[in-house]
């Protein structure tokens, strides 16, 4: 067996989008806006060390698309970043936007550094050092970062203080993921796994079925799944197992109530990271049973919210007959090869960058406020999140219906038109 | 001469100044105090030379009895040839104290004191033990002062006018006279010493001399040997040779310079008359303690002892107190004073007639303590570093303590299997603890105790053997905390209780065993105790340091290029130390590099929640014990009155690590994470580490390992040693000629210490290929092979080689993406940078888990295969057969990124040993015979420590297990329970079983099911049983012994579960006979 050309992400974004393009059947110059970024910026962050020496950084900022809006994206500390990995992730941000329908185009930053090999007053620098080289090409009516991998809400408030000092103005909305306090959003914690319960609903009733209904398996016990699971037994439905981790045996194990899990009774034998304490789940009568065991279970409903790939090839065939819908928390649960049997099986997907949209949405909201300078309440929050994420997915879900197309794919064609429409609205193509 | 009163009473007022420092407790201070009282007016009383006798010696019987316990009960009696000098209405009682007043070796009379009532016993008779001490100073005191005033009357009487032709100059000349009268001896050290100090001014005469008094013999003969005794001069010569000496001194020098010359050497000659006992090895530590205690109080100032002496006097006392090691010896004579041995006098229990030492751990502490005391002018940054008050039990204590039980058998304990050690140690444990302690050791216990209060207490070992270069016993004897609540009788036998545990810890299968694998066996074992305060502050029913940890001033566990092996390496815990000590499966100390504060190994708040430390040990007071305690839940409920809880964490809010400001903080409604973040960067912590490290390896001149604690005000040193690592982290030998062809690869760049030996399979990602891989569902299947691999793989000795960063968690095609549990089994992760045009990639050095792979001992290695003079076999990573597909068949599409090399199998039975020498910065990866050991070390072959050890421990390990397989096989009968076949597989048959492993059978079934039944209960017996001789053997704990899977026909036509085992390409599992033909 021999490899061919070496993986590239920002090749597959643009086989993906190529894809979908075609179903679009998009005219050439939409497709050569979108397939690149619209504006890239390359640029050296020097970096006074703790030592006094001086180091200099490879800093990116790739706008991908922002025809109906401002650009949204996280930005990213590796040691080995690669520009082309950082277009990929800007393009799919301008997807994800697009598909919940917010007015936010795309984008991805990072510098190539190894935050391990930094210390905290480096890091500073080095964030206040990135905003001084963008500062004219960011701002809360332009391009809108986020913490991302290995940043944080430490690294983004830096980076907050040093573009309000540049222009000499507060500018709480120039960046998302801020503590609540600090122009953070109330609701943040929830939106995810709540964005969820909210696709969930309306495709439960899409399917003409009752919450009451129906029973769930769930993977994962972490921030996204607790709230999903909460949200979905208000409605009524009955979660009938989760799996986590569990830390002492390094592996992960499923745990079952058939008569239906008591979210409040796990939450109090979890360690910190969320990890169901073993021996504890089995005193409150729980059965425990291996950690790929959720997903071959007698359910409605199937919640991947855990990690990447966990439905592959190898468990697809074990997925119960009885179920009808998998709803994706995670990224990516799901590998094509386990896609095509999903496709196959009629099983009903609530796509993953529309089911857990509702973090982005959240940002969004964040992004809103700040700009406005007045802060909602938390019922507030999660009512417009409730709005946003049903009438994204009630978008989808119709699109889907008419045109016969997978979920998964209806997602994309709907979200990658709405930015081919606005491009065209601009007279850009 | 006549200045020596006025010497030793400024020896005194020294001594005033400096005793209050020793001591904290108010009781014993005024004892103290009233004593010190007593022994002044003495000294006033004898200071003026030319008063009555008789009103100087009613003065000190006078000054007596106000400095006993009970001094208004207190009499005191002077006897003096036939003279009376004694306190008003002195009786004589049956419980009184005698101590002889003695001049110039001749009993002249007696001290004697007494009480008025019969009054409770204390140390001896009613006195205290520092009162008896003191009447034998004073009439010491006397007898000298009776010396004085006769040498002083006759010196009057010489100095007469009209004696001598040179008048007043010729004063040396009375003092010579004076000298052949009383201390002809003397006299002649002091010629001698006259004689070689004109030799040196270069008086040829003198020389002549000097070869007349015989000791120039060998000058003259230095060109040739000659083998017969050198003749003795004889007295009445000597005195001759004497007068020779001072005629011609008189000639050379002048009469002033004479004079001084001979007071001088008076001095020092008397000096060494005191300490004179210290030197002698045969004295006992009562002797030594006595004759301290006569130097201090009569030291003159000044020119006290020659710098021979002096240098002679501490190298002796250094090696009656702590140990007879030279390396020692040599660092201490330059840090420590009389002084300082004096204070430890206090405070040491010693049976009757004891030769005991402090011990090795003691040595250490009271060392380095010395040292950063001495140094801190020069190193301000060491600031004020304490030590914790101790006491301590000479090491013969626990000879008495055997033979005064006549538990003498408990010493063939040694040489006793070690199986048999193991069980009999708990029953010496309670042999121990139900015995007694001799009176004089229990009486010093109980005045430790009055001076602790009700301070928790830790009873260390400071074994003579423990903490010697080259065996570190660190762990191997025990260690117990004791809370010492209650009243004192409570507190008196806890704390004899726990001394008897560790004393019965010597005689523990563990330590035994270490010594009988370092040919320690017959060193009889001697160990001394400390007692020591724990250093903390009460935090509700709790009692704990705010923070406690241990500093190695090499850092062999480099998390970024940056930081250098010199910038030292802390572990912080909250609470008590131990945590920091050991490993932990469960939990994280906090990280810290003193010469790079600010680097640390987690950056993002979710890593340093993640590997921040959870627990704390303390003691609970109201329950006596020590526990393990949630440190969230603990800081939450105590808040602010945790000893500086705001330099200790940091608060998780919204996201952010915080460290706690102002004073609304309710800890209570806050996420508290430890992290030290405040006394990491904003208490001048980190710096004072760096700098008692620095300066603590500078004067040792080794790497050294400290422990510390602090209540959250002052830093306490608990413990100092050098720093040799445990056998397996110790710097390997790498050989200098191994062949080029068994070499795998070599590396020499951030290097740490250790050595990973018998290694079986490798596991090599080709960085190239991996790199080429198309999509990312090939990179994902990446980290899962390697996942399955690291389940079936022989746990610790496969080693896995990959590109870049392993763990990666940004962009996969950096480094395969495996979590911990992923690669937990691994013995080593490698991780190899491959050039790529001019540049080199950066490498993880194991960040996403390198907390992990610290505690549980997985060796991290960088390999730069295309710097220059480094060999790297890619060859044979890639050319050799892999067996990847026959493992793993769902993978074989990545046969050609992943490959799978069983290097016994490669190599004709031979394994892979990688040797790392952080010293050198060298790391060896090379082809070896097995387990080398007794003959296969004939073969050219380093010999690590841990391959003496450990290895032979394999060796006996497997082998048993073996022979246990195949009697289950021999003994089974296999119709009755329905058996085809039996087979042995896993680490028994492949060597390696530990002393905790498994042994794994697959049996062949074909019964029914009540032959199952039968068959299961029949292994289960084995299972116990086995269980049970191999904890006697190891000490290890297991349910059973026996893995045993029973596979079914079934099974083996399908091949699932442990079925593929059978005739399996790789590892096949070992058919075993089944015995007595009882399969037909």
């Amino acid at each position: 067996m021999m490899a061919h050309s070496a993986f590239n992400p920002f090749e597959m974004a643009q086989r993906q989008f190529d894809s979908i393009a075609d179903k679009l059947d998009l005219d050439q110059a939409t497709r050569d806006l979108l397939r690149n970024p619209m504006r890239e910026y390359h640029f050296n962050i020097p970096v006074r060390m703790d030592d006094g020496s001086m180091k200099v950084f490879r800093g990116f900022r790739v706008q991908h698309n922002d025809a109906r809006g401002p650009c949204k994206g996280g930005i990213r500390f590796h040691p080995q970043e690669t520009v082309d990995t950082v277009r990929a992730l800007a393009t799919w941000m301008t997807w994800k936007c697009s598909v919940v329908d917010i007015p936010l185009g795309g984008g991805k930053g990072g510098v190539i550094c190894d935050p391990h090999n930094l210390s905290l007053r480096e890091q500073e620098r080095l964030c206040r050092g990135w905003v001084r080289q963008v500062a004219k090409n960011v701002g809360p009516l332009t391009d809108v970062p986020a913490p991302d991998v290995m940043t944080n809400g430490q690294h983004m408030l830096w980076m907050l203080d040093e573009l309000e000092a540049i222009r000499g103005e507060k500018l709480p909305g120039f960046i998302t993921g801020k503590p609540v306090g600090m122009g953070g959003s109330l609701g943040r914690t929830e939106a995810t796994g709540y964005g969820l319960v909210y696709t969930l609903r309306e495709a439960l009733k899409e399917l003409n079925v009752r919450p009451h209904d129906t029973t769930a398996a769930v993977q994962g016990f972490g921030n996204v799944a607790q709230y999903a699971i909460e949200l979905y037994q208000q409605l009524g439905g009955k979660v009938i197992c989760v799996s986590s981790w569990y830390q002492p045996e390094q592996c992960a194990y499923t745990f079952r109530k058939k008569d239906g899990i008591n979210l409040k009774e796990l939450m109090g034998i979890i360690d910190r990271y969320n990890g169901i304490d073993k021996n504890k789940a089995k005193e409150l009568g729980y059965e425990v049973l291996p950690g790929d065991a959720w997903i071959e279970q007698e359910v409605d409903i199937l919640i991947p919210a855990a990690l990447d790939n966990s439905i592959n090839t190898d468990n697809v065939s074990k997925i119960n007959k009885k179920v009808r819908i998998m709803a994706e928390g995670a990224n990516g649960p799901t590998t094509p090869e386990a896609d095509k049997v999903l496709v196959e099986r009629k099983i009903f997907l609530i796509p993953d960058f529309l089911a857990n949209a509702g973090g982005v949405t959240c940002s969004y909201f964040e992004q809103v406020q700040c700009n406005m300078n007045y802060f909602w309440t938390k019922d507030e929050v999660l009512g417009k999140l409730d709005q946003k994420m049903t009438s994204a997915f009630i978008a989808t879900s119709e699109l889907a219906r008419k045109q016969k197309l997978y979920m998964r794919d209806a997602a994309y064609v709907i979200s990658v038109s709405r930015v081919a429409q606005a491009c065209r609205d601009r007279g850009w193509v | 001469m006549g200045d020596v009163d006025e010497e030793s009473s400024g020896a005194m007022m020294k001594g005033i100044d400096k005793r209050p420092t020793m001591n904290s407790v108010v009781s014993s201070l005024r004892e103290r105090a009233k004593e010190l009282q007593c022994l002044y007016s003495v000294e006033e009383l004898l200071l003026d030379a030319t008063k009555p006798l008789s009103e100087s010696l009613r003065g000190i019987a006078e000054a007596i009895p106000p400095a006993l316990q009970y001094s208004d009960l207190g009499q005191a009696r002077i006897l003096l040839g036939e003279d009376i000098y004694e306190t008003e209405g002195f009786a004589m009682k049956p419980w009184d104290y005698r101590c002889p007043i003695i001049e110039q070796d001749q009993i002249v009379g007696l001290v004697c004191i007494s009480y008025t009532e019969q009054l409770p016993l204390s140390d001896t008779g009613p006195f205290l033990r520092d009162e008896i001490k003191l009447v034998q100073t004073i009439a010491a005191r006397i007898g000298h002062f009776l010396l004085y005033r006769k040498l002083r009357g006759m010196f009057e009487s010489s100095t007469e006018p009209g004696r001598q032709e040179d008048g007043p100059s010729a004063e040396w000349i009375v003092a010579v006279d004076l000298l052949r009268k009383t201390d002809p001896n003397l006299l002649d050290r002091i010629a001698r010493k006259m004689i070689n100090l004109l030799v040196v001014t270069g008086c040829e005469e003198a020389r002549e001399l000097l070869v007349t008094y015989g000791s120039e013999v060998r000058l003259d003969r230095a060109s040739g040997e000659i083998n017969e005794p050198i003749q003795k001069t004889s007295r009445v010569a000597l005195s001759h040779l004497v007068d020779e000496t001072f005629k011609l001194a008189a000639r050379t020098l002048s009469d002033a310079e004479i004079l001084l010359r001979i007071q001088k050497w008076i001095h020092q000659d008397k000096s060494v008359y005191l300490v004179k006992p210290l030197i002698d090895s045969f004295a006992s530590l009562g002797e030594i303690s006595d004759a301290m205690r006569r130097y201090r109080h009569y030291r003159p100032e000044g020119a006290e002892l020659s710098p021979a002496s002096s240098n002679s006097l501490m190298a002796s006392l250094l090696r009656r107190f702590f140990t007879e090691q030279l390396e020692f010896i040599n660092v201490a004579k330059r840090y420590v004073d009389p002084e300082d041995i004096y204070e430890i006098l206090d405070r040491l229990i010693y049976p009757a007639g004891s030769h005991g030492k402090l011990g090795g751990k003691s040595a250490g502490l009271f060392l380095g303590a010395r040292i950063l005391q001495k140094q801190r002018e020069n190193v301000p940054d060491i600031g004020e570093v304490y030590t914790p008050n101790t006491w301590w039990l000479a090491s013969d204590g626990l000879q008495e303590f055997v033979n005064f039980n006549n538990l003498e058998e408990v010493y063939e304990q040694k040489y006793k299997n070690v199986n048999e050690v193991r069980q009999e140690y708990p029953h010496i444990i309670q042999l121990f603890k139900s015995s007694y302690f001799p009176q004089e050791i229990v009486k010093g216990l109980s005045m430790a105790l009055d001076d602790f209060g009700d301070k928790p207490l830790v009873v260390r070992s400071s074994s003579l053997l423990e903490d010697r270069l080259g065996s570190a016993f660190s762990g191997k004897y025990k260690s117990l905390f004791v809370a010492n609540q209650g009243t004192k009788p409570e507190r008196l036998a806890a704390l004899v209780d726990a001394i008897a545990e560790v004393y019965a810890s010597t005689f523990g299968p563990d330590p035994i065993e270490y010594r009988a694998e370092r040919g320690l066996l017959d060193f009889n074992e001697q160990m001394g105790v400390m007692i020591q305060e724990v250093i903390g502050k009460r935090v509700g029913k709790y009692f704990l340091p705010a923070f406690a940890g241990v500093a190695f001033s090499n850092n062999e566990f480099r998390w970024s290029v940056r930081i250098r092996r010199e910038d030292g390496l802390v572990r912080l815990v909250p609470g008590l130390g131990t945590r920091a000590v050991d490993r932990l499966t469960d939990d994280y100390p906090v990280l810290v590099a003193p010469g790079q504060p600010t680097l640390r190994v987690n950056v993002s708040p979710d890593e340093v929640e993640r590997y921040s430390p959870k627990f704390a040990d303390v003691i609970n007071l109201e329950a006596n014990r020590f526990e393990t305690l949630d440190v969230t839940a603990l800081i939450q409920q105590a808040g602010t009155s945790y000893p500086g809880v705001r330099d200790v964490v940091s608060l998780m809010r919204d996201g952010l690590l915080q460290r706690p400001m102002g004073l609304a903080t309710d800890y209570a409604e806050e996420t508290p994470v430890v992290t030290f973040e405040g006394l990491v960067s904003r208490t001048p912590f980190i710096k004072q580490i760096a700098a008692i490290q620095k300066t603590l390896a500078g004067a040792l001149g080794t790497p050294v390992d400290i422990e510390f604690a602090s209540d959250g005000e002052k830093l306490y040193l608990l413990q100092c040693r050098p720093q040799s690592s445990a056998s397996e982290d110790a710097a390997a030998i790498i050989p200098p000629r191994v062949p080029a062809a068994d070499v795998l690869f070599s590396a020499n760049k951030f290097v740490s210490n250790g050595h990973v030996p018998d290694i079986t399979h490798v596991v090599y990602v080709d960085p190239d290929r991996y790199n080429e891989l198309r999509s990312y569902e090939e990179l994902v299947a990446v980290g899962n092979a390697v996942s399955r691999l690291n389940q079936m793989l022989p746990k610790r000795q496969f080693i896995l080689v990959g590109p870049g960063r392993w763990g990666s968690r940004g962009d996969i095609k950096l480094g395969v993406r495996v979590t911990y549990s992923d690669i937990n089994n691994t013995a080593m992760l490698v991780e190899v940078a491959r050039k790529k045009g001019s540049y080199v990639p950066d490498l993880s050095f194991g960040t996403h888990f390198f907390q992990d792979l610290v505690e549980a001992r997985i060796r991290y290695l960088p390999l730069y295969p295309d710097e220059p003079g480094i060999q790297f076999n890619e060859q044979f990573l890639l050319a050799s057969p892999n067996i990847l597909a026959q493992l793993l068949p769902e993978f074989e599409h990545l046969e050609y990124v992943v490959h799978v090399l069983d290097i016994r199998q490669l190599s004709s039975g031979r394994i892979l040993r990688v040797l790392m020498n952080a010293e050198e910065d060298k790391a060896l990866a090379f082809l070896s015979v097995a387990g080398a050991h007794g003959d296969a070390a004939a073969v050219n072959e380093p010999r690590g420590v841990y391959h003496n050890t450990a290895s032979s421990n394999i060796e006996e390990h497997w082998r048993w297990r073996l022979r246990m397989a195949e009697r289950i096989g021999e003994l089974m009968d296999a119709d009755r329970l329905g058996v085809r076949a039996l087979y042995v597989f896993g680490s028994t048959k492949n060597a390696m079983a530990g002393p905790g492993s498994d042994i794994d059978l697959l049996v062949h079934f074909q019964g029914t099911a009540s032959e199952r039944l039968a068959l299961e209960a029949w292994l289960d017996g084995w299972s116990l049983s086995l269980a049970e001789m191999n904890y006697l053997k190891t000490g290890v704990r297991t349910e059973g012994l026996l893995d045993a899977h029973i596979i079914t026909d079934d099974d083996i036509r399908r091949r699932t579960s442990y079925a593929v085992k059978i005739d399996a390409v790789t590892d096949a599992a070992r058919p075993l006979r089944l015995g007595q033909g009882l399969r037909r």
